[in-house]
């Protein structure tokens, strides 16, 4: 065996270990490579022998055909190395990211993130050139947080459009994205982006601790991530926002919070959070300060709707029925006159049945769309009731508390919402207001009990910190001066210091 | 775990303005009312008074021996074991006050709201929610509290607002009731129904400054102390001296009396659910202090798994007395009667060791 082959204790992926060293004999360079990459059964792995033009040296070039910008080889690298005349390799080709790797794993996580590598004869250093072209979608309209108001694309799934969407909307040098790795079997890329003048250093090395502390084989997309990040994964409660929009991202950018980029997503994490930065959207702060507010409002009704509004049905139609006003009651009562079941199984069946047509809504394919609406609206909302299964009154709460679900857009909070509002009903059916009030305040208080990276749930609210006071409703944006103090940023005021 | 510095001013002030204005809402008023009669809303005000000089000169150790709780203080004065064995009988009262008090709350529920449901389902519930909410600790308890805090109030308020019409002042004629000397004895003896800002005082380290703490206390305690008058108050002048004796729970036939326009008749419900949380976070608050004096006298730095037992042992003294009529009429005055010149001579005694110890001087 030759010395290249030397065993090495490695967690790589391939079984044959990887060589230490690069000899500056290319056909042995070009045995390895193709031992590394199996290259007779992988297809897309491909290579390229050729003799450089001004030092008429034998080099060949390796790649994944696949990953890589066919073109952009073709005329940035082999095309100058073929024809011009120079110096040395780096003042030939043309390609505008070239660097020298010395060993062979460089060499393989950069073939494997789309780069081609270069070997030269008599030469053990290599050259890394990138021409990576990985496909992607376009830039799309945001579909799953829309606005009316507001800027419209989403993020798409590749890192660098994503970067280019925020910094197109924050031009600020502090601005950093940071790589980092993770995963032993799949590299991936984790980007972390944050203003070095405003973030807390010390979240900032928690989360990035959080990031190094992750020992598993891959991690494919931030979707993926966020589990791995939080702390609570049996929560009812998430600790991380994820969002689609480019424009929300910033926003909390520029208070000195921490976004979280891949490669793979059409989205991003941002951390830490609170209550409020699930309640709020980026639309809140475009519209008009009356405008912004009365849509929070209608929103925090829609929470109430929700989570309460079966359940209070429940509790006083079962437990406090003198509250009803008489004619109300008259009417309910003649309304449940022929149903066989107990109100609130009748509740569950409506509340499980719109849960399904959710479910089914997402999952079904787009040319049968349709059919949701008349199964959903015919069967479970006419006929049911024509059939006395379900009294007309429940249909209406439900739908009251299925139409709110829409308005909390964000899907973690949502299906937080969701089943908070089941946990509720029950507690309703079994004991009335006691257990209804019992169990939302502990509901509440476990919220309150609940940190994202070492912030408090219901902060800037209580515990009290200087902020803008963004909680509920929102301060006209001219009177919105602080940054959230919860987050403790390197710098408090949104405003330009009198000295510079 | 405690203290993580993260309550202020404001938090304590909830906490402590939920813990005692509570008693605005309860059965307490009637509890004064047997002997005072109309002039019972003066018997929280002479009370007041009465254990104010206690309450400032403890609030002065307090501020003299820095970082030490109320339990911790005794012991530096009176020394360990003898401020170990007064601890112990201040926990006593205050733990047996807490089961009388929730045994009161529970018989509320179940007569008001729940006639048919055994009492014991109730109190299990009850306290078992409140164990649960008190597990999470003073911090998310000041946070609930704050965050509460304007809820209940604006409830009350509502209550204040609606009942309005229907107050007639002449009826707190005769101004002193059944007798200035009864009033007089009555606010003597009944001056721990403002035990609560004794029992907060276990606390004091929880705020990162205690200067924010002091604040927190002396604003809570004038806030509830203004609204129980304002509100016992009003009870005098809607019931008059011949029904006020027989109303059990004031705040609730209150509630019943008002009216929210012409459609809705009947809407103490709504007001039952925020009395129902300010009364889970009372007792969230109680039972908390309450393991914290245990944990305090014991030197136990993690009392949070007492918390059970304690919730436990409430619910079973809770469950002795036979029915709620002697629980409130015979058991909690007592009580009450007991624990005033307690709490009145406490602070005196304290100050006198200290002085004559002369430790106060440095």
């Amino acid at each position: 065996m030759s010395p290249f082959f030397q065993a090495e204790k490695s967690t790589s992926e391939t079984d044959m270990p990887i060589p230490t060293s690069i000899s500056n004999r290319l056909e042995i360079n070009i045995e390895q490579m193709k031992e590394l990459f199996s290259f007779k059964v992988n297809k897309d792995f491909s290579y390229r022998s050729f003799v450089i033009h001004f030092n008429k040296k034998q080099a060949t070039i390796f790649y994944y055909s696949s990953i890589v910008n066919g073109d952009k080889i073709n005329e940035t690298i082999l095309k100058p190395l073929l024809e011009e005349d120079g110096r040395d390799l780096s003042n030939i080709i043309t390609i505008e990211n070239l660097l020298v790797l010395n060993d062979y794993k460089q060499i393989i996580k950069h073939i494997n993130s789309g780069k081609a590598v270069l070997f030269v004869d008599g030469d053990s250093s290599v050259y890394s050139l990138d021409v990576a072209d990985f496909q992607h979608r376009v830039i799309t309209k945001a579909e799953n947080e829309s606005v009316i108001k507001g800027p419209q694309d989403a993020f798409t799934e590749s890192l660098n459009v994503n970067l280019s969407l925020i910094r197109k909307q924050m031009h600020d040098r502090q601005l950093i994205s940071e790589g980092m790795q993770v995963g032993v079997r799949s590299k991936s890329e984790i980007n972390l982006l944050y203003v070095k003048d405003l973030v807390n250093e010390e979240i900032l090395n928690n989360v990035k601790k959080r990031i190094e502390d992750i020992s598993v084989d891959s991690i494919r997309n931030v979707e993926l991530l966020e589990q791995y990040l939080e702390e609570r994964p049996y929560s009812i409660v998430p600790t991380i926002l994820y969002t689609e929009r480019p424009d929300k991202a910033t926003a909390y950018l520029e208070d000195g919070f921490i976004v979280i980029l891949m490669d793979t997503s059409s989205a991003c994490l941002i951390v830490p959070v609170t209550f409020w930065s699930f309640f709020h959207s980026p639309e809140d702060n475009y519209l008009r300060y009356l405008y912004g507010n009365f849509s929070r409002m209608i929103r925090l009704l829609c929470f109430y709707l929700t989570t309460m509004i079966s359940a209070t049905y429940v509790a006083i139609s079962n437990f406090h029925s003198e509250m009803i006003p008489p004619d109300l009651l008259l009417a309910i009562t003649a309304s449940r006159e022929y149903v066989p079941f107990p109100l609130i199984f009748e509740v569950l069946i409506m509340e499980i049945a719109f849960e399904i047509i959710r479910e089914a809504g997402i999952r079904i394919p787009n040319p049968l769309g349709p059919t949701i609406g008349i199964v959903g609206a015919l069967i479970l909302g006419q006929a049911a009731v024509e059939a006395n299964i379900i009294s007309p009154i429940i249909v209406i709460i439900a739908a009251l508390s299925g139409l709110s679900s829409f308005a909390i857009s964000d899907i973690n909070i949502n299906f937080t919402v969701r089943l908070t509002k089941f946990i509720f009903i029950l507690a309703a059916g079994l004991f009335g207001m006691l257990a209804l009030i019992g169990v939302f305040l502990l509901w509440f208080m476990y919220l309150a009990s609940i940190k994202s990276f070492g912030v408090s749930f219901f902060a800037p609210l209580s515990p009290h910190f200087k902020s803008a006071n963004d909680t509920f409703f929102r301060k006209a944006i001219k009177k919105q001066i602080f940054r959230p103090g919860q987050i403790k940023p390197q710098d408090m005021t949104k405003r330009p210091k009198d000295s510079n | 775990m405690l203290n993580n510095g993260s309550l202020k001013t404001r938090e304590i002030v909830a906490i402590l303005s939920l813990f005692l204005g509570m008693k605005l809402a309860d059965s307490t008023p009637s509890l004064l009312a047997q002997k005072s009669q109309n002039g019972f809303w003066l018997v929280p005000i002479l009370s007041f008074f009465i254990l104010l000089p206690s309450f400032l000169l403890i609030m002065y150790l307090l501020k003299k021996y820095k970082d030490k709780n109320l339990i911790e203080l005794m012991e530096a004065i009176l020394g360990k074991w003898f401020g170990k064995a007064l601890g112990l009988l201040f926990f006593t009262f205050v733990f047996l006050s807490l089961s009388l008090d929730s045994r009161n709350y529970v018989e509320q529920i179940k007569i008001l709201y729940f006639p048919e449901s055994p009492t014991k389902v109730i109190f299990f519930i009850f306290i078992g929610i409140a164990f649960f909410g008190a597990k999470k600790g003073i911090e998310v308890i000041g946070y609930t509290s704050w965050i509460a805090f304007p809820l209940i109030k604006f409830s009350v308020t509502l209550v204040f607002l609606l009942i309005f019409g229907k107050i007639i002042i002449q009826r707190i004629f005769p101004i002193f009731g059944s007798g200035i000397d009864i009033l007089m004895l009555e606010g003597l003896q009944k001056a721990s129904i403002f035990s609560e800002i004794f029992i907060i005082l276990i606390a004091y380290t929880a705020t990162k400054e205690t200067k924010k703490f002091r604040h927190g206390v002396y604003l809570g305690s004038i806030f509830a102390f203004l609204e129980i008058i304002l509100f016992y108050f009003i009870y005098t002048t809607v019931f008059d001296y011949n029904s006020i004796q027989k109303v059990a729970f004031p705040f609730h036939d209150i509630t019943q009396y008002i009216q929210f326009g012409e459609f809705f008749t009947n809407i103490e419900t709504i007001f039952m659910v925020f009395w129902l949380f300010a009364a889970y976070l009372r007792f969230i608050i109680f039972l908390y202090l309450i393991t914290m004096i245990f944990g305090a006298i014991f030197e136990i730095k993690k009392f949070e798994p007492l918390l059970l037992p304690f919730s436990f042992l409430s619910i079973m003294i809770g469950l002795l007395p036979l029915n709620s009529i002697s629980n409130e009429l015979f058991l909690r005055e007592t009580l009450f009667m007991i624990m005033s010149p307690f709490l009145i001579l406490l602070p005196v005694l304290l100050w006198i060791v200290a002085l004559s110890k002369g430790e106060l001087r440095s």
